[in-house]
């Protein structure tokens, strides 16, 4: 049998086709969905985001939250925009009892999942148990650490009881912990995993209709959502690897809208291309140089100040990020109730080679003192490269210190940096907004940054600040906190980014979904 | 009869090995994977929890037990046929490789068409037309583009037909809309339109398979330029081919009729050991086109050490092309007896 | 002929042996062999004269105390322009083409170090140790090379500070594969030779058989498929680069990493910052692939057409009238 060859590699060819397609026949197949989706009413969104598990007890990250907010809702949070304390959402309203151990949440009433199931307090309850029984590695069951219990009271009150005094657990519903899920259809053991779409139910706005996972998401609105309409008639996001691509799509109008992240050259690129803007509101996302205070030369308080004092904050922020991102003078955030520029106040807010030469000089350091810089090239954006560079220029130039820049790729990065670096790079993303989550995260005793600082001082603060009884009293906790740390220096905090959002010129209402919030609020944008 | 026996005899060798390879491959992989620093706590954690919490979560999922315990536990579960979900986002192996290793089959049979389209036709002038410009021209060619790196090439195709002349999409398998409404059955776009007689999305699927494939294609057609060329000249110089001249038969003729077919018979074993280079390549192309491929994949779950990821994607990676090229071999070996064991 | 003459002609006779077919080399071969050599020179060149050539340190972003422009237009003082990072793009290629070659020039050296002596004995030697061997490296083959060179350079990037190290190793590990084979494949054919068998008959110990009968012979093929893998390793290396690992931008220039970050420019605008890197990289290997398949067509006796001297018999000077390549 001697077949021609160009027979025998069509067969070739052909027979490996067959083979898959029989392999892929087998697999899932997805239901036909009704065809309201048209170009005209659904928004093409765009994300350099990636969506590890949609399930909320299996996620702690950005860009499956973004999803998550579409489809859930917590008890307390921030439907409106930014506020002074957490909003009802599906609770009317939570209070606390006199020792701040116990907080008691009454829930709305005729509330339904999306598969119509009605919402009570067994949900609630189920809810947070799963999130401390399941315990995934994604680490979400950190933020619940201060929850010994959750007990019901009849159909539509909830009662937390916490471990210690907790003044601000209402700020915990806020978070990804807290969001509600459906009692009858999520298992009080395990995640539900992405495939099984249709079980991934909620009350949120939107209903998840498809989802294959590093590609696309897709949603239409939720019948039985007992808010205000959407304003449009769903919502397509489309997952790319990078941004490059992203914008390039979004020039040709495949996609309406782009939510996190461009480079600052691509922002400032498509701030100028006709049809297309850059939306841009207050941001919470910090970035901060972090400091081993146990090795040298770092562990000399002088050595850190002098740093402190050459930070580059504005060139760093008009020639590497134009403009995107604003100097950052304390680990709390500006626009955050009790931020304080404690830095500026101590350091100034230009650098001074002057000053730093004077406290390096008092302390006896011979100069230029030589350290070594660690950044990752991908983890915290393409420009952490460009922005490690201009921290080495200003400190070399100085003629103060002779930095050598070292890299590493993230999970390399990450094991590492508790053991052995001096000098790192590090960003942070609040779990719920409030100057709590920049201060305890940072600065209490075996906090996650590695960088063994451990100041009695200010774990008292802090212990003091969770127990606080009204508002001003936290806030002037928070003040001293941010003083101590200035002082101690064992972290320089750089910059805080805006958030940032670009839209052809068919979409509406990106500006106002801008805020400290950090939700993009897809349910209330509109396409023309 | 003797050549039933030897070669089935062959045949029972080859696939014997195919075993101890693929072995061989996950015990690399699994030792690689785990002595490089770092492990998918600190990718998924790192920057937001502290050490504490990392060490109890990494001790949880038994990625603190010795290597050879975390070796013995893969092995029985691979055994079983379990490779495991990935750990970053819970999804199962075998899904992973049906619906983006469909996306690869994709990206790399077009791509593999637009190859031996440039290949054999630049390959088949050259050859003929030897030590002319014609030939020198073609080998230039194919030594050129192979050089050009696949994501430059990807990049100019992008801004040439993508954003200056406006032709042509710059990424993703199909525009969201039309991926939105595309029933899956075998996960592969082009086929699904086919199955489903969705001609505006088969429309939509082809124009955004065209830049891609054709930019890998054309990269990996400078390879079987050479190859071919090489066969045209081997071939021509063949006594059969003497022979048809004597005879008195055209030059044409006998370069199309009769070399054309004998020539192309390597392509056929060169396809299997490309394979593996044009897996490699495929893995610059997704990153530069946002296909979901498996290559793409791979590196990104790489990135996170997600070792159950990467351990499967790699074994299957593997035996998909030892698997091909053994039965290349074995067609080979079916033809030609010189070249059995 | 001079005695001195006699005498510098009977020790070269091997030099001149080896080199015979390059002086012989016609045609295409012939252009592909110059072309190659003078593209490949031209980056040895910017290579080893770097600090001399180019204009301005890889990472320098000031001169006299001005700082660059950033993402300036070629003009005057940047001939090609600057990054978004306000480094001169043509300074990047200068330095880039050391980064490309020292990180190749490492790689094939312990590719071949390793591969060679590999090949030889397991080749020479065979029985189970070969076998394994053999299923080793055909294991290696059945991966992607880039893939592997990723794993590599994560395994060793953590440990290794010096980042054309890392990027050399993981290449290195890519290639042994195909050395090994080559060399083992050549030695088994070499081996049965008469000449070997006589030297064994003679009693002649097995290193001395390698060494003296058998490593010359085979490593004639050796540096064809260096020049052709050092092709190959640039375009890993640059593949690793623009993924975004082995040589890290503050070691120093990368082609592949100066192209993955000017794709953001690109679709701005901005071309120089990709244009320019990106046909080094095409220059480079097209003149290391030139120089390999010229080497390959002149040595290779497969390949190699020698010159056939056509001899007129009506004339008695022995002078070739014309020349013809064999077909």
């Amino acid at each position: 049998m001697h077949l021609r060859p160009r027979l025998r590699h069509l067969a070739v060819l052909g027979l490996a086709g067959l083979a898959l397609a029989a392999v892929g026949a087998t697999a899932a197949q997805s239901k036909p969905l009704a065809s309201q989706h048209s170009l005209a009413s659904t928004i093409l969104d765009g994300t350099t985001d990636t969506v590890t598990n949609i399930d909320p007890a299996g996620n702690y990250d950005e860009g499956t939250s973004v999803v998550d907010l579409m489809m859930y809702q917590h008890l307390l949070g921030f439907p409106n925009g930014i506020a002074k304390t957490p909003q009802p959402e599906l609770a009317t309203g939570c209070k606390a009892n006199g020792a701040d151990t116990v907080w008691t949440c009454t829930l709305k009433q005729g509330v339904k999942f999306s598969n119509g199931d009605p919402f009570t307090s067994a949900d609630v309850k189920w809810s947070f148990d799963r999130v401390i029984k399941i315990k995934d590695p994604s680490g979400i069951s950190g933020l619940l650490a201060n929850l010994a219990s959750t007990t019901t009271n009849g159909d539509y009150s909830v009662s937390f009881h916490t471990k210690t005094p907790d003044a601000t657990w209402p700020y915990i519903l806020t978070t990804g912990a807290g969001l509600i899920v459906d009692s009858k259809v999520y298992p009080a053991d395990k995640i539900v995993p992405d495939s099984d779409v249709s079980s991934l139910v909620g009350t949120g706005p939107y209903k998840l209709d498809k989802f294959s996972s590093g590609q696309q998401a897709v949603f239409s609105p939720n019948p039985n959502y007992t808010g205000a309409k959407p304003k449009n008639d769903g919502v397509i996001i489309t997952y790319y690897s990078k941004s490059s691509t992203m914008k390039l799509a979004l020039q040709q109008g495949s996609i309406d809208m782009a939510f996190r992240d461009f480079t600052a050259t691509e922002y400032g690129a498509l701030a100028k291309t006709k049809g297309i803007s850059v939306y841009k509101g207050a941001g919470v996302s910090i970035r901060y140089l972090v400091f081993n205070v146990k090795r040298a030369p770092a562990n000399n308080l002088a050595v850190r100040q002098a740093v402190a004092y050459l930070m580059p904050r504005q060139d760093i922020a008009t020639r590497i990020y134009h403009g995107n991102v604003q100097p950052l003078y304390s680990m709390v955030p500006k626009g955050l109730p009790g931020h304080q520029d404690s830095f500026a106040v101590d350091y100034g807010d230009s650098p001074s080679v002057a000053k730093a030469k004077a406290v390096l000089q008092k302390a006896g350091v011979k100069t230029p003192v030589p350290l070594t810089v660690w950044w990752t090239p991908t983890h915290y954006g393409d420009s952490s490269a460009d922005e490690y560079s201009e921290i080495q220029r200003a400190l070399n130039s100085s003629g103060l210190f002779k930095v050598t820049l070292k890299s590493a790729e993230w999970a390399t990065y990450v094991d590492t940096l508790g053991k052995q670096y001096t000098a790192y790079q590090l960003g942070w993303f609040p779990d719920y907004v409030d100057g709590e989550d920049y201060l305890l995260p940072f600065y209490l005793t075996g906090n996650f940054t590695g960088n063994a600082y451990s100041s009695p001082k200010m774990d008292s603060i802090l212990k003091k600040e969770q127990g606080s009884k009204s508002t001003t009293e936290r806030l002037g906790y928070i003040a001293q906190a941010q003083a101590l740390a200035a002082k101690d220096v064992p972290i320089v905090p750089v910059w805080q980014g805006a958030m940032l959002a670009v839209g052809r010129s068919n979409i509406q209402g990106i500006q106002q979904t801008l805020d400290p919030t950090y939700i993009l609020r897809f349910w209330n944008l509109s396409k023309s | 009869m003797g050549q039933g026996s030897s070669l089935k005899q062959y045949a029972l060798t080859r696939l014997g090995l195919i075993v101890p390879m693929v072995f061989i491959l996950l015990t690399i992989v699994f030792l690689l994977m785990r002595v490089a620093p770092g492990n998918p706590v600190d990718a998924a954690l790192g920057g937001h929890a502290p050490q504490a919490e990392i060490n109890r979560i990494t001790h949880e999922l038994g990625y603190d037990k010795p290597l050879y315990v975390q070796y013995g536990d893969y092995l029985w579960n691979v055994v079983r046929g379990n490779f495991g979900t990935t750990i970053s986002d819970r999804r199962s192996v075998g899904s992973i490789i049906l619906v983006n290793g469909a996306a690869t089959l994709e990206l790399t049979f077009f791509a593999m068409l637009v190859a031996m389209t440039v290949g054999v036709l630049v390959g088949l002038l050259a050859g003929r037309f030897r030590d002319s410009p014609i030939d020198a021209g073609g080998r230039l060619f194919g030594i050129v583009v192979y050089a050009t790196p696949v994501f430059f090439l990807g990049l100019l195709a992008q801004l040439v037909f993508g954003v200056w002349l406006g032709w042509l999409p710059t990424s993703d398998q199909a525009s969201p809309l039309t991926q939105a409404l595309l029933q899956t059955h075998t996960n592969i776009f082009f086929v699904d339109a086919i199955i489903d007689r969705n001609w505006s999305a088969l429309w939509d699927v082809t124009k955004h398979l065209i830049l891609p494939a054709a930019t890998l294609g054309i990269v990996y057609g400078g390879v079987f330029i050479r190859l071919i060329r090489v066969n045209v000249i081997r071939t021509l110089k063949e006594d059969y081919i003497e022979a048809a001249r004597a005879r008195g038969i055209t030059e044409r003729h006998v370069v199309y009729r009769h070399a054309f077919r004998n020539a192309l018979v390597p392509v056929v074993t060169v396809i299997g050991l490309q394979l593996a280079l044009l897996l490699g390549g495929a893995v610059l192309t997704e990153t530069t086109f946002n296909w979901p491929g498996i290559g793409h994949y791979l590196v990104l779950y790489i990135e996170n050490r997600d070792y159950a990821a990467v351990q499967g994607i790699i074994v299957v990676f593997a035996l998909v092309v030892v698997l091909v090229s053994v039965l290349i071999d074995f067609v080979n070996a079916f033809i030609d007896p010189r070249v059995r064991y | 002929m001079t005695t001195a003459a006699v005498r510098l002609q009977r020790r070269t006779v091997g030099l001149r042996r080896a080199l015979g077919p390059i002086a012989q080399a016609r045609g295409f071969a012939r252009g592909m062999l110059w072309a190659g050599s003078g593209l490949t020179l031209l980056f040895v060149v910017l290579a080893l004269f770097a600090p001399v050539l180019s204009p301005y340190a890889f990472d320098q972003y000031q001169s006299n105390g001005q700082r660059f422009g950033q993402l300036a237009h070629p003009g005057h003082g940047h001939i090609l322009g600057t990054t978004v990072q306000s480094t001169d793009v043509l300074s990047r290629i200068v330095w880039g083409a050391q980064t490309e070659l020292e990180v190749v020039g490492l790689a094939l050296a312990f590719g071949l170090v390793i591969g060679v002596p590999l090949g030889l004995v397991s080749g020479y030697f065979g029985g189970v140790l070969d076998r394994g061997a053999v299923l080793f490296m055909d294991a290696m083959f059945a991966f992607p090379p880039l893939l592997l060179a990723i794993i590599i350079a994560f395994l060793l990037g953590g440990s290794v500070s010096s980042g054309v190290l890392v990027a050399a190793l993981a290449i290195t590990i890519t290639y042994i594969p195909q050395y090994f084979r080559v060399v083992r494949n050549h030695v088994i054919s070499v081996r049965e030779e008469p000449y070997v068998e006589a030297a064994r008959a003679l009693g002649a110990k097995p290193l001395t058989i390698l060494r003296r009968y058998v490593f010359f012979n085979v490593v004639q093929n050796v540096p064809v498929i260096a020049t052709l893998n050092a092709a190959d390793a640039v375009l890993t290396l640059t593949a690793l680069g623009f993924i975004g690992y082995g040589v890290q931008p503050t070691q120093g220039a990368e082609w592949g990493y100066d192209v993955s970050r000017a794709v953001s420019d690109a679709a701005s605008g901005i071309w120089w910052t990709g244009l320019f890197p990106g046909l080094a990289i095409v220059l480079l290997v097209t003149g290391l692939t030139l120089l390999g398949e010229g080497l390959n067509e002149t040595i290779n006796p497969v390949l190699r057409r020698r010159v056939i001297r056509r001899v007129d018999f009506a004339a008695p000077s022995l002078e070739p009238s014309s020349e013809i390549l064999e077909p």
